[in-house]
C-alpha cells in the first residue's frame, strides 16, 4: 500500500506517450493503453488484499504553504478508496480493450486512447484523495477529461455541444462544492477529511453551518452525478463514442459524485437536514429519470436516463444512512451497466443505428451479445439471484429502516418502471422479426465480446459478496474501525425482499406482455397452455388497461418533467448566459475606438469616486 | 554635490541597472554606426545576453541588507530585489519572442530600435521597482512609459500600430497628469518628496483636513496608476492598443509594464496611505487610511473582472481577446491589493509571475500563428492540434493556467489571492464571490480557443515553423507553468528564504 501513488501514474505514463508518439504507433496504441491500465488494475488488485489485512495507510507532504496555513498533497488508502481503485482500473482496463475493436478503423483512434489514459488518471487520482483540495483537483481534471471524451465527434454538432453543456452543467454544480470546501476550511482550518471529521464530532463546527457546507458539497455532486435538476447534460453526453459511455457515464465519472459523499459521509451523518436533502434528491432523480426512460427511443438515451435513475438509488441510500448499501449499488452498478453499455455498443455496431424501433430479431445473430445483455438487464432489473437484485434491496431496507416511507414507496415504483423499460429495451431490439435491411449483421470480434463476458460474469457474481443469505461480508469491511459509517447491515423486514421482486417481475411481465408478445403467435400458446390462453384472453384488456392508465400517466408524467426540463431548468440557465452576454454587448459597445471616450471615462471614473467618498467617509461628514 | 559624495555611494546596488543601460547605449551606437545591411538580429541576442547578466548580478546581491543611495531616492530592498526578479525574467522572455518578430512589410530599417527600447522601458520598470523618492519614481515611470509609446508604433507603416500609438500617447498624458497631480498633494502635505521621510510626518498628522485632501491624492494617483495596471476606469486604451502594437510589444505591455504598476501602486499605497492614520480621533486614527478606503479599491478590482471578462466574451481578435483577459487578471492582483493580508505580498508576487510565464508564453504561440499575416481572428488557432500536436498543447497549458485550472501556476496564484481575500478580519466575500463567478464566465472565452485547437477542422495544413526564439520560450514558460502548478512551494520557500517577509519596505 505505500507505493499505492504510482497506480494513477500508470494511465498518465499511457496519456503522456501516446500525445507524443500516437501518431505513429496508430493502432498499436491500444496496446500501450492497455498494457499501462492493466497494471493499474493489477496494482489495485493487490492494494485491496493488502487492505484487507492491514489498517488504512495515509501518507502526506506539504505541497504549499500559505501565510501560515500548510496544505498537504498525499494519498489515502482505506476501504472505500481501496475498492474504487479496483473498479475504476478494471472497467477502464475493460473498455481500453473493448474499445480497440469498436474504435477501429478510426482515424483518431490514438488521440482517443491518449485521452482514455487522462480520464483514467484523474479517476484514480480522485479516488486515493486524502484532502478535500486534492479531491477537488481532480475533480477537475475528470470534468476536463470528459469534456475531451464525450466531444471526442467534434465534427457533430451535437458531439459538441454536448460536450460543453457537460462540462458546463457539472461546473455549475462544482461551484457549489467549491464553495462548500472553503466555507469548510475557513471553519476547520484545514482540508483533510480526518481533521473534518475530528471537528465536526467534537463539535467545534455549528450545526447550521454542517448543514450549509453538506449541501453545498452536495451540489458539486449532483452535477457530477446527473442527479435532479443538473441531470440534463449526462443523456445529451451520449452523443460521445459508446465505450465512453460505458467507461464515463456507467462506472467513474457518474460514480464521482456518489463516491464524494460517500467519502465525507460522517459530515452528512452530522445533519439530519443534509442527509434528507440527499435522500431526496436521490429519490427524485430516481424515479424522474425512470419515468422519462420509459419512452424514449434510442438505446443509449434509455441506458443513460436508468443510469441517472439508478445513481438516484444510491443518493437516496446515502440519504437514508445506508452507506454500506449506496456503495455496494455503486459497485454492483458498475458493473451491469459498463456491460448493458457495452453491449449496446456492440449492437450498434452491428446494425449502425441507435433507434430502437429500428432494431428486432437480433437474438439469432448475435449469439453472445443477446444473452450478456439479458444478463445486464435481468440485474439491473432486481431480478432473485442477480447482483443488481441484492443491493436495490440493501437501498430499499435502508430507505425502510430509516423511516423515509414516501421515499421507499417512490423507490419501489422507480423499481417497477427499470424492470419495465429495459425489458421493454431487451424485447424490442432481440424479439421480434429482424427487419429486411439489416440482413448483414454480424456478431462482434472477440477483442469486444470478451470484455462484456468479464462484466457479464461480474453482474452475476458480484451481489454474493453482501448478502442476507451467504454473509455481509463487503458491508462489515466498508465500516470496520469507523463508526460514524453505521452499520455493516440493516435488518430489514422479509416482505420488502418479496415485495421488490414482485415488482420487478411485474415490469418484466408487462413488458414481455407489450413487446415480446409479438413473436409468439397465438396458436402455439392456445394449443399447449390453456391456463396462459386465459390470461392471454385478456391481454387486451391488460393492454388496454395499461394504455389507458399507466402508459398516458406516465407519459404525462415524463412530458411534464420533459417541459420542465427544458423550459424551466433551461430557461434559467439560458437566462444566465443571456444577462452575462447582454452586459458584454454593452461592454463592447462603450468601447467604440473614440479615444475622448476612453480619456472621459477615466475621468468620469475618479470624479464619481471623488463625489461619492465626499459624501460618505470624506469632508461632508 | 562633490565628486567624494558621489564616490562614496555604494553605486554596486545598481550593478543590474547599469547592466541594462550600458546594453542598451551599446546597442544604439552600434545601431547607428552599422552598415544597412547588417542583420540585427544580433542585437536582440545581445540584448538578451544582457538581462541574463543583470539578473546574475541581481541574484549576487540578492543577500544584502536593504540599502539605500543618492540620499534616500534608490532603494534596493527586498521588495524592489523580488520585483526585479520578475521584470527580467519577463523581459528576457519578451525579448526571446521580439527576436523572432518579422512582420510582413519587415522592419529591417528600425530593428535596431525595436530592440534597445525594450531595454529602456525595462530600465525605467526597474527604477520604478526601486525608487525611494517620489521624483526617481516618476522619472522610472516617464522612461517606461515613452519607451512603450515608441515601441507601440514601432511599425511605421502599419495603420493599426500608429493608431495604437497615438491612443496610447494619449491616454498616457492624461493618466501622467492624473498621478502627477496627486502627487503635488502628497509633498504639498508632507514638505517631502521622499517617501521614506513621509511616513513619520504623516503618521503624526493631526487636521482632518489634511487628511482628506490626502485621500483625494489617493484616489488620483490610484487612478492614475490604473493605466498602467489597465484596470478599470482607465482600461479602455488597452484593447485597442494590444491589437495595433507589435506582439511582443502586446507582450511587454502585458506583463513587464503591468509588473512594475503593481511594484510602483504598491511601494506607493503601502509607504504612504498605510502610515496614515484615517482619522483625528477615537477608532479611526487607529484604523490606517488605506484600510479605509478599502472598499473604493474593491469596488475598482470588483468592476475591473466583470469588465474585463465579460467583455472578452465578445471579442474574435485574440489579441483584442487578451487584452480583456490581461484586465480581468489586473482584477484579480487588485483583489489581493484590497485584501491587504499578511500575505499580500507573497500572493501578488507568485501570480505576477505565474502571469508573466503563461501570457508570455501565450503571446508567443499568437505570434507564431498570426505570423506575417496580421490575421488576427481566433479561427486562425482552427486545428491546430491536428497541426502541430505540440504547439496545440503548449498553448492549452497556458490557456488552461490563465483559466486557473488546478494543476498549473495560475490555479495556485488564484488560489492565493482567493484565501487571502477570505482570511482577512473582516473578510471580502463579496469580492470573493465576484471572484469566483468572473473566473466561470472566462472559462467560455479561454475554451472557445481549446475548442478551436482542438475541435475545429484545420482550414489549412501548412507546416508550421517555429524559430528558434520562440522554442525556447514556450518550453520555458510551459515547464515554469507546470512546475510552479504542481510543486508551488519552491516558488514560496525562494521567496521566504531570500525576502525574510519584505520587513525591511519600510525600514
Amino acid at each position: 500500500m505505500e507505493n499505492a501513488w504510482i497506480i494513477p501514474l500508470f494511465p498518465l505514463l499511457s496519456f503522456l506517450f501516446l500525445l507524443l508518439f500516437g501518431k505513429r504507433l496508430k493502432e498499436t496504441s491500444a496496446y500501450i493503453g492497455m498494457l499501462f491500465t492493466l497494471l493499474s488494475f493489477i496494482y489495485s488488485l493487490v492494494v485491496l488484499f493488502d487492505r484487507f489485512s492491514n489498517p488504512t495507510y495515509k501518507a502526506e507532504a506539504t505541497w504549499l504553504t500559505i501565510g501560515d496555513v500548510q496544505l498537504t498533497a498525499g494519498f489515502e488508502i482505506n476501504q472505500l478508496n481501496a475498492l474504487m481503485l479496483v473498479i475504476v482500473s478494471l472497467v477502464s482496463f475493460l473498455v481500453h480493450t473493448y474499445s480497440k475493436g469498436y474504435m477501429h478503423g478510426d482515424d483518431r483512434f490514438h488521440v482517443f486512447y491518449a485521452y482514455l489514459g487522462l480520464f483514467t488518471f484523474a479517476m484514480l487520482g480522485l479516488v486515493i484523495s486524502p484532502n478535500l483540495l486534492q479531491t477537488y483537483i481532480f475533480w477537475e481534471l475528470v470534468g476536463a477529461g470528459s469534456f475531451l471524451l464525450i466531444g471526442f465527434y467534434f465534427y457533430k454538432e451535437e458531439a459538441k455541444a454536448a460536450a460543453k453543456k457537460a462540462f458546463i452543467m457539472t461546473r455549475i454544480g462544482d461551484v457549489g462544492l467549491l464553495i462548500g470546501m472553503i466555507l469548510l476550511f475557513w471553519q476547520v482550518g484545514s482540508f483533510e477529511y480526518d481533521e473534518i471529521f475530528q471537528a465536526v464530532e467534537a463539535g467545534s463546527v455549528s450545526a447550521g453551518m454542517v448543514t450549509l457546507t453538506a449541501i453545498l458539497i452536495f451540489v458539486g455532486a449532483v452535477g457530477k452525478s446527473g442527479q435532479f435538476p443538473l441531470h440534463t447534460w449526462l443523456p445529451d453526453a451520449m452523443e460521445g463514442p459508446t465505450p465512453v459511455s460505458a467507461l464515463i457515464h456507467a462506472a467513474t465519472m457518474v460514480a464521482a459524485g456518489v463516491y464524494l459523499v460517500a467519502a465525507l459521509f460522517p459530515l452528512f451523518t452530522a445533519s439530519e437536514t443534509a442527509l434528507m436533502v440527499v435522500a431526496i434528491i436521490g429519490a427524485v432523480t430516481a424515479i424522474f429519470a425512470a419515468s422519462i426512460g420509459l419512452v424514449q427511443k434510442d438505446i443509449k438515451r434509455v441506458l443513460a436516463y436508468s443510469t441517472v435513475s439508478q445513481l438516484g438509488y444510491m443518493m437516496l441510500a446515502l440519504g437514508s444512512a445506508g452507506y454500506v448499501a449506496g456503495v455496494f449499488h455503486l459497485m454492483t452498478h458498475a458493473f451491469f451497466k459498463a456491460l448493458l453499455f457495452l453491449a449496446a455498443g456492440s449492437v450498434i455496431h452491428a446494425v449502425h443505428t441507435q433507434n430502437i424501433e429500428e432494431m428486432g430479431g437480433l437474438w439469432k445473430k448475435l449469439r453472445i451479445t443477446g444473452p450478456l445483455f439479458l444478463i445486464g438487464t435481468l440485474a439491473i432489473s432486481g431480478v432473485p439471484l442477480f447482483s443488481g437484485f441484492f443491493s436495490k434491496d440493501e437501498i430499499l431496507i435502508a430507505a425502510w429502516a430509516h423511516g423515509n416511507t414516501v421515499l421507499f414507496w417512490l423507490a419501489v415504483i422507480a423499481a417497477f418502471f427499470t424492470a419495465f423499460y429495459m425489458f421493454r429495451l431487451f424485447f424490442m431490439v432481440f424479439s421480434g422479426n429482424a427487419r429486411s435491411e439489416m440482413k448483414n449483421v454480424h456478431e462482434s470480434p472477440s477483442v469486444m465480446t470478451f470484455p462484456m463476458i468479464v462484466l457479464g460474469i461480474l453482474a452475476v457474481v458480484a451481489g454474493y459478496v453482501n448478502t442476507p443469505w451467504f454473509g455481509t461480508f463487503l458491508g462489515d469491511w466498508l465500516v470496520d474501525g469507523n463508526e460514524a459509517l453505521g452499520h455493516g447491515h440493516i435488518e430489514g423486514p422479509a416482505w420488502i425482499m418479496i415485495v421488490a421482486t414482485v415488482v420487478s417481475l411485474l415490469g418484466i411481465f408487462l413488458a414481455w406482455m407489450m413487446y415480446g408478445k409479438r413473436s409468439i403467435s397465438r396458436d402455439w400458446l392456445s394449443s399447449r397452455m390453456p391456463i396462459v390462453y386465459g390470461i392471454l384472453y385478456n391481454k387486451y384488456y391488460i393492454d388496454e388497461f395499461y394504455q389507458l392508465s399507466v402508459v398516458n400517466a406516465t407519459k404525462f408524467f415524463s412530458y411534464l418533467f420533459h417541459y420542465i426540463e427544458k423550459f424551466l431548468v433551461e430557461g434559467i440557465v439560458k437566462g444566465i448566459t443571456g444577462v452575462v452576454q447582454g452586459l458584454g454587448r454593452i461592454g463592447s459597445k462603450i468601447q467604440s475606438g473614440q479615444i475622448q471616450g476612453y480619456g472621459a471615462m477615466a475621468f468620469v471614473g475618479l470624479a464619481l469616486l471623488l463625489v461619492i467618498f465626499a459624501i460618505t467617509g470624506g469632508y461632508l461628514k | 554635490m562633490d565628486l567624494e559624495t558621489l564616490l562614496s555611494y555604494d553605486w554596486g546596488v545598481m550593478a543590474p541597472e547599469f547592466i541594462i543601460l550600458g546594453v542598451a547605449t551599446i546597442l544604439s551606437i552600434v545601431d547607428l554606426f552599422a552598415p544597412k545591411h547588417f542583420n540585427r538580429r544580433i542585437l536582440g541576442w545581445i540584448g538578451l545576453a544582457g538581462i541574463l547578466a543583470a539578473l546574475a548580478s541581481l541574484f549576487n546581491l540578492a543577500g544584502l541588507e536593504a540599502t539605500s543611495i543618492l540620499y534616500e531616492t534608490f532603494r534596493l530592498d527586498s521588495f524592489a530585489k523580488a520585483f526585479k526578479i520578475l521584470l527580467l525574467i519577463g523581459s528576457a522572455l519578451v525579448m526571446l519572442i521580439a527576436i523572432s518578430y518579422e512582420p510582413k512589410e519587415g522592419m529591417q530599417e528600425y530593428k535596431g530600435e525595436f530592440y534597445y527600447l525594450f531595454l529602456t522601458g525595462l530600465l525605467g520598470a526597474m527604477m520604478m521597482s526601486s525608487s525611494g523618492d517620489l521624483i526617481t519614481l516618476f522619472v522610472g515611470l516617464e522612461l517606461l512609459t515613452i519607451s512603450s509609446w515608441i515601441l507601440a508604433g514601432i511599425r511605421k507603416k502599419h495603420l493599426p500600430s500608429n493608431e495604437s500609438a497615438m491612443k496610447y500617447v494619449v491616454n498616457g498624458g492624461i493618466s501622467t497628469a492624473i498621478t502627477l497631480f496627486g502627487m503635488s498633494y502628497v509633498y504639498g502635505i508632507t514638505g517631502t518628496t521622499n517617501l521614506m521621510e513621509m511616513g513619520p510626518t504623516l503618521a503624526q498628522l493631526a487636521n482632518s483636513q489634511y487628511l482628506y485632501i490626502l485621500a483625494l491624492s489617493f484616489f488620483m494617483i490610484f487612478i492614475g496608476l490604473s493605466f498602467k495596471l489597465a484596470t478599470a476606469p482607465f482600461h479602455m486604451w488597452a484593447p485597442d492598443v494590444y491589437q495595433g502594437a507589435a506582439t511582443p510589444v502586446t507582450a511587454f505591455l502585458s506583463v513587464v509594464s503591468k509588473t512594475a504598476g503593481f511594484a510602483l501602486l504598491v511601494r506607493i499605497i503601502i509607504v504612504v496611505y498605510l502610515s496614515t492614520p484615517a482619522g483625528t480621533s477615537g477608532l479611526s486614527a487607529m484604523t490606517p487610511l488605506l484600510v479605509s478606503l478599502q472598499d473604493y479599491i474593491a469596488f475598482l478590482a470588483g468592476a475591473t473582472m466583470i469588465i474585463g471578462n465579460v467583455v472578452a466574451l465578445r471579442q474574435r481578435n485574440i489579441k483584442r481577446l487578451f487584452a480583456y483577459s490581461s484586465i480581468a487578471h489586473a482584477g484579480y492582483l487588485l483583489v489581493a491589493v484590497t485584501a491587504l493580508s499578511a500575505f499580500m505580498f507573497d500572493a501578488l508576487w507568485f501570480y505576477l509571475g505565474a502571469y508573466l510565464f503563461m501570457n508570455v508564453g501565450a503571446f508567443a504561440v499568437i505570434q507564431i500563428m498570426t505570423g506575417s499575416s496580421d490575421r488576427e481572428d481566433i479561427g486562425e488557432f482552427a486545428g491546430l492540434y491536428k497541426r502541430s500536436p505540440i504547439l496545440a498543447v503548449s498553448m492549452a497549458v497556458f490557456i488552461l493556467s490563465l483559466a486557473g485550472i488546478p494543476g498549473t501556476a495560475g490555479f495556485i496564484g488564484k488560489l492565493n489571492i482567493f484565501m487571502g481575500a477570505l482570511i482577512t478580519e473582516p473578510a471580502h466575500y463579496v469580492l470573493a464571490a465576484v471572484m469566483i463567478a468572473t473566473t466561470v464566465v472566462s472559462y467560455f472565452y479561454y475554451f472557445g480557443i481549446l475548442t478551436q485547437m482542438f475541435f475545429r477542422p484545420a482550414a489549412s495544413m501548412e507546416k508550421i515553423n517555429i524559430p528558434i526564439g520562440l522554442v525556447i520560450a514556450i518550453i520555458i514558460s510551459v515547464a515554469a507553468t507546470i512546475l510552479f502548478g504542481i510543486l508551488p512551494n519552491i516558488g514560496f520557500d525562494f521567496l521566504h528564504t531570500n525576502f525574510n517577509g519584505f520587513v525591511d519596505l519600510l525600514q
